[in-house]
């Protein structure tokens, strides 16, 4: 590796790049342009939405009370007393029955007249309406009263001690009440119908008004509003027979945007001045004015305004920088890679001096520079544009958002140091999948689905229940963003340091594995030498089948593996879903939930066997010359089964003390779930059955997906470290629960090498089989296992579940580096020898084994 | 110079599976001289090149340049070489300059050096008009004067044109083969591989014809005549294809490209044999 040439390929491209006009335009013009531009539409936009008033047309308003007044006659308006902020009182245009049309303004008097013309044709269905929901109203209120009084009569009756006599009285008092209610009920029924027929009228008259909201106001509206009050001032209270009525009634679209928006201005106002009215009755009466708001409650909001500036842009920030940082690497690494296959200029650069791996790193840093570059335009564009416009804007239409300062200079050091590993991953994909294209065209198609990917991640961040926690911490793209999150929302937070190392080496890690993915892409001679075939599915499909291998190729086993994750995915609603209530519906009974716990067992079963076995099996007859080879239908020699034998007794102390102590690592399970799971350890459970389902099925399906199809596939390039590394990933991704994927993706590492080792699938079957019935056994008979006379540096017992204590962990330890080791060195590299005849290439794969 | 042994690459191809694009090629090339590869489009040429190249690995056999392992020491054998082909093409955005200079920074030559050995070339090549010219802006036989001068940056022993010629004009197809007849009386050891016979009668000390991946004669140009008792070069290559293409005849499925290309030759050479 020579810094030189990596240098002169990272000068050249960034001065190509530079010449680019398109990609300069997209890293520099446009963040530029973008904000200013978005600012400045804003406030037309807020210019244009705050101007118009909008119309509200009071009907009968002389029933309205005269004090307090609500309408203010002269300026046609709302009276502003009853706005929370002044000005809101003249975006509403008030019209009543009362508005003068003989003003000078001949224009607004014809307005008017049209407006009140429109009005008056909703008066008739409108009062109509009305009434009859008046009467509705009223008739469910005695509905409710009588019900009440013959469920009292009712109990009287049935209550011991009660008169022969006496209950036949209540019995024809009750019959009668009945009858009552039926006719009322009936009459309900009938004005509910008139009511359906009568809004759809008014919703097509209304359709054709030019007015946004109608209020009519009820007949002797002021007298009865009157008449209470007088009934306060003389302490009259005991009449209340009578006192309900509806006031005012709103008539409005509210899917309408411009009629809600006034309907809640209007609406608001008439709470507050309804609110003057109570109030002066409790004035009038000597009331306190708490005996309407008993609680009373007071909020104190102690957010600084640094605070609430820092909380916007802890949500703007990660978001942009994320979707800027993979916007500012797509276009370049597009061009840098795909675009110099298209120009023809591929091979000029590779029979250059500098290695592969130089010019990938040398594109790679150009790639970088540009998503940084782009991201941090982005970032200051916005910053200072979202600050201009707070500044001429003024508090008032921003004071919700909250002040607009930008973070402090801390803050954005950390949205540096973190947008290097985002970009560098983002930078390195984009680049690996650009390689492989074979026109920009094709590029941009390949980096499609990586955009939309980012932009689902972003939207994790951004949701305000996702909060920074180790497991999100060591996830890719997620990490970073809500750590950044996390640090512009409360800066100087030293807890938050604790997660800064974990976030930072996870992300340099995922960014080196991609950039080796994109050096590989670089050296492999089908990427860059793609022919443009013209791609015929008949002819693809012959293909495959005409020129099987005799083990299935890369692609194959990651096709398979799409498919199981495919077929898993459909069957989820039927492994978990309906199941899952079964077992969690409390009141059902034992036997219910036993028979609900053997279904789901017996559906984990079918899965097994359907999503993951099948797959694998038809791929394997249907795509490879000899299935007995995909599959390793071998012999293995006995040491390796006594290996399988002795493993996992050794390694299954270690995994579950390891899981013990990573519960904080993890989301807490779901309940539902968690009780399926206990469900399983039911006693009444035959334990052969749990046996089967737990591990005598998934040893054998599981190993023949994995460590049969898969593996055997991703050892195409005979690289067996990756193929092993890449096919107990695949087998610990396909268990879903993050529990189960990291410890499945573990011992995917000793099954794997087994299985190259043995060149069998029966040692691997074994070591699985071994391994789950332990957990079998352990759930299934814990509880009868004293384990007090046991020394606790060997096990102990906790909640019911064995711990194993530093004794065994250390002995088994020892044990398993050394059975991995034995397996892993002795008798050469792995897979070397046995398919030495096909070995005829230069390259020596098997040699990076060992080292 | 160059010597290749038993030179294999084996492609996947989705339409007939598995094929040899170079099936266990011999050859040797000595310095100060030209070696032609003679053969239809397909036949190999461009793959064995690449080989040479270090672009593509070989699936087997041996090939030596320089005293490099093309397999086992790329980077030695790239800074051997200078190799120009029509897929070697300029950059868009740099100038004839920028271009050159580059390639002889990756090369590693002492920038003193470079801008006097640049300058040289320039002149050589009559190439100081289009000095600042943008990549995107030239010709296409400037653009081929630029690759030349690429190609010949860091004074390489070993040189390899792949169809150096194809595609362009009279006047520039000329230039090209004088400067490449140029370069064997600097004692360079020259591969150039075309499908036009005139090139080969004209430039090339010693040929090979190869047919689908296989040399099928190979010899100085006189040799090749004597041996087959044909004068014409032209003749010489056609007759040695159709005799390879009767003899395989049988293994070439009917309705394929290659059954219809054959039956095209056959009706060529019962016309010759009618004249």
């Amino acid at each position: 590796m020579s810094w030189k040439n990596i240098k002169l390929i990272l000068a050249r491209e960034i001065r190509d790049q530079l010449r680019d006009r398109r990609t300069l335009f997209m890293v520099a013009i446009l963040p530029l342009l973008l904000y200013p531009a978005m600012g400045i539409g804003m406030v037309q936009m807020t210019v244009l939405f705050t101007e118009q008033p909008r119309t509200v047309v009071f009907l009968n308003s002389d029933q309205l009370p005269d004090d307090p007044p609500l309408i203010d006659e002269e300026v046609n308006r709302i009276h502003f007393t009853w706005f929370d902020s002044t000005p809101d009182a003249d975006t509403l245009k008030v019209i009543t029955d009362q508005t003068p049309t003989d003003t000078v303004d001949e224009e607004q008097n014809e307005f008017v007249k049209e407006v009140l013309a429109e009005a008056e044709k909703l008066r008739e269905p409108a009062t109509q309406r009305q009434q009859t929901n008046e009467r509705k109203l009223r008739a469910n209120q005695k509905v409710n009263l009588l019900t009440s009084q013959i469920d009292e009569a009712e109990a009287e009756r049935q209550k011991e001690g009660t008169l022969e006599q006496r209950r036949s009285e209540l019995k024809t008092q009750i019959v009668e009440w009945k009858s009552q209610r039926a006719e009322l009920d009936e009459l309900v029924v009938q004005w509910e119908n008139e009511l359906e027929k009568l809004d759809e009228r008014i919703a097509g008259l209304l359709a054709e008004c030019q007015f946004q909201v109608l209020v009519v106001v009820a007949d002797g509206f002021a007298e009865k509003i009157e008449t209470v009050n007088a009934q306060l001032r003389e302490r009259q209270l005991g009449a209340r027979a009578d006192d309900y009525y509806v006031g005012l009634g709103f008539f409005t679209n509210k899917a309408d945007e411009k009629s809600l928006i006034a309907f809640n201005r209007v609406n608001r106002a008439i709470k507050n001045w309804g609110e003057k009215i109570l109030n002066d009755r409790l004035a009038a009466a000597d009331l306190p004015q708490t005996i309407v708001d008993p609680v009373n409650t007071t909020t104190v909001d102690v957010a600084q305004d640094e605070e609430i500036s820092a909380n916007l842009w802890s949500k703007l920030f990660p978001a942009l920088l994320v979707i800027m940082a993979v916007t500012g690497a797509f276009y370049p690494a597009v061009d840098v890679a795909a675009g110099e296959k298209e120009r023809g200029t591929m091979e000029t650069l590779l029979i250059c001096p500098a290695t592969r791996s130089e010019i990938v790193i040398g594109k790679f840093l150009t790639v970088m520079a540009f998503s940084v570059c782009t991201a941090l335009l982005n970032l200051i564009s916005m910053g200072l544009t979202g600050k201009y416009m707070a500044s001429i804007v003024g508090s008032r239409s921003l004071s919700q958002i909250g002040d607009l300062s930008l973070p402090g200079f801390d803050s954005l050091i950390w949205v540096f140091i973190l947008l290097i590993p985002l970009a560098a991953l983002f930078s390195a994909l984009c680049l690996a999948l650009a390689t492989f294209a074979r026109s920009s065209k094709e590029g941009q198609y390949y980096l499609t689905p990586l955009l939309m990917v980012t932009l689902g991640l972003t939207v994790v961040t951004l949701s305000p229940g996702v909060e920074l926690e180790p497991f999100y911490s060591v996830m890719p793209v997620v990490g970073p963003a809500l750590l950044l999150k996390a640090l512009l929302s409360s800066p100087g937070d030293p807890e938050l340091m604790v997660y800064a190392i974990p976030v930072l080496v996870t992300s340099v890690g995922y960014s080196l594995l991609a950039l080796w993915w994109a050096i590989d892409q670089f050296a492999s001679e089908d990427v860059l030498f793609r022919e443009a075939e013209r791609f015929e599915l008949g002819l693809w499909i012959r293909h495959i089948l005409r020129d099987k291998d005799e083990t299935p190729s890369f692609t194959e086993a990651g096709f398979c593996y799409v498919l199981i994750m495919l077929v898993s995915f459909a069957s989820l609603k039927y492994v978990t879903g309906s199941a899952d209530q079964q077992v969690a519906a409390a009141d059902a009974s034992e036997a219910e939930q036993v028979a609900a716990i053997y279904r789901i067992m017996k559906l984990q079963m079918t899965y097994l066997i359907v999503a993951v076995a099948c797959p694998a099996m038809f791929m394997g007859l249907l795509l490879t010359r000899s299935p007995r080879k995909t599959f390793r239908l071998y012999w293995p020699k006995l040491k390796y089964i006594a290996a399988a034998l002795l493993l996992p007794l050794m390694c299954h102390p270690l995994v579950s003390e390891l899981m013990a102590n990573m519960q904080w690592f993890f989301r807490q399970l779901p309940d539902h779930f968690q009780e399926t799971m206990a469900g399983f350890q039911h006693a009444s459970i035959a334990v052969w059955f749990t046996w089967m389902v737990m591990a005598v099925t998934p040893a054998i399906c599981e190993e023949v997906a994995f460590r049969g199809f898969i593996l055997s596939g991703f050892s195409e390039s005979r690289r067996f470290w990756l193929a092993i590394v890449l096919s107990s990933l695949t087998f610990g991704v396909v268990h879903m629960i993050p529990q189960q994927v990291f410890y499945a993706t573990l011992l995917g590492i000793p099954l794997g090498v087994l299985a190259i080792r043995s060149n069998s699938l029966l040692p691997p079957i074994i070591f699985h089989l071994v391994f789950n019935s332990i957990s079998v056994v352990g759930m299934r008979f814990s509880e009868k296992v004293d384990l007090t006379r046991v020394p606790d540096l060997l096990m102990w017992e906790e909640k019911g579940a064995i711990r194993y204590g530093w004794g065994t962990l250390a002995i088994t330890a020892i044990i398993v580096a050394l059975l991995m080791r034995w397996l892993i060195v002795s008798g050469g590299p792995l897979g070397g020898g046995r398919k030495a005849e096909s070995i005829s290439s230069p390259e020596v794969p098997a040699g990076e084994l060992t080292s | 110079m160059i010597h290749v042994e038993n030179l294999t690459k084996e492609f996947e191809d989705l339409r007939r599976g598995s094929m040899m694009a170079v099936d266990r090629v011999n050859f040797h090339v000595q310095p100060g001289e030209i070696f032609g590869l003679l053969g239809p489009n397909g036949a190999g040429k461009t793959t064995c090149l690449r080989i040479l190249s270090t672009v593509l690995k070989p699936t087997s056999g041996c090939a030596v340049v320089a005293g490099y392992n093309v397999a086992t020491h790329a980077a030695e054998v790239r800074s051997q070489i200078g190799f120009m082909s029509g897929n070697t093409g300029i950059y868009d955005r740099m100038t004839a300059w920028e271009m050159v200079e580059y390639y002889g920074r990756l090369y590693g030559i002492e920038e003193e050096a470079l801008q006097q050995r640049l300058e040289r070339i320039f002149e050589t090549l009559q190439m100081n008009d289009i000095r600042d010219l943008l990549g995107s802006k030239m010709s296409t036989g400037m653009k081929q004067k630029v690759s030349i001068a690429r190609t010949v940056v860091h004074d390489p022993p070993v040189l390899i044109f792949d169809e150096p010629t194809s595609g362009l004009d009279v006047l520039v197809a000329r230039a090209v083969l004088q400067a490449i007849e140029g370069l064997r009386e600097q004692g360079k050891c020259i591969i150039f591989s075309t499908h036009i016979m005139r090139e080969v009668e004209k430039l090339c000390d010693r040929v090979a014809v190869i047919h689908r991946g296989q040399i099928l004669a190979s010899g100085t140009i006189e040799e090749l005549e004597s041996q087959y008792d044909e004068s014409d070069m032209e003749e010489l290559f056609f007759d040695l294809i159709s005799r390879y293409e009767s003899a395989n005849q049988q293994h070439t499925p009917p309705g394929s490209d290659t059954s219809m290309a054959l039956a095209a030759l056959k009706e060529r050479s019962q016309q010759k044999e009618a004249e």
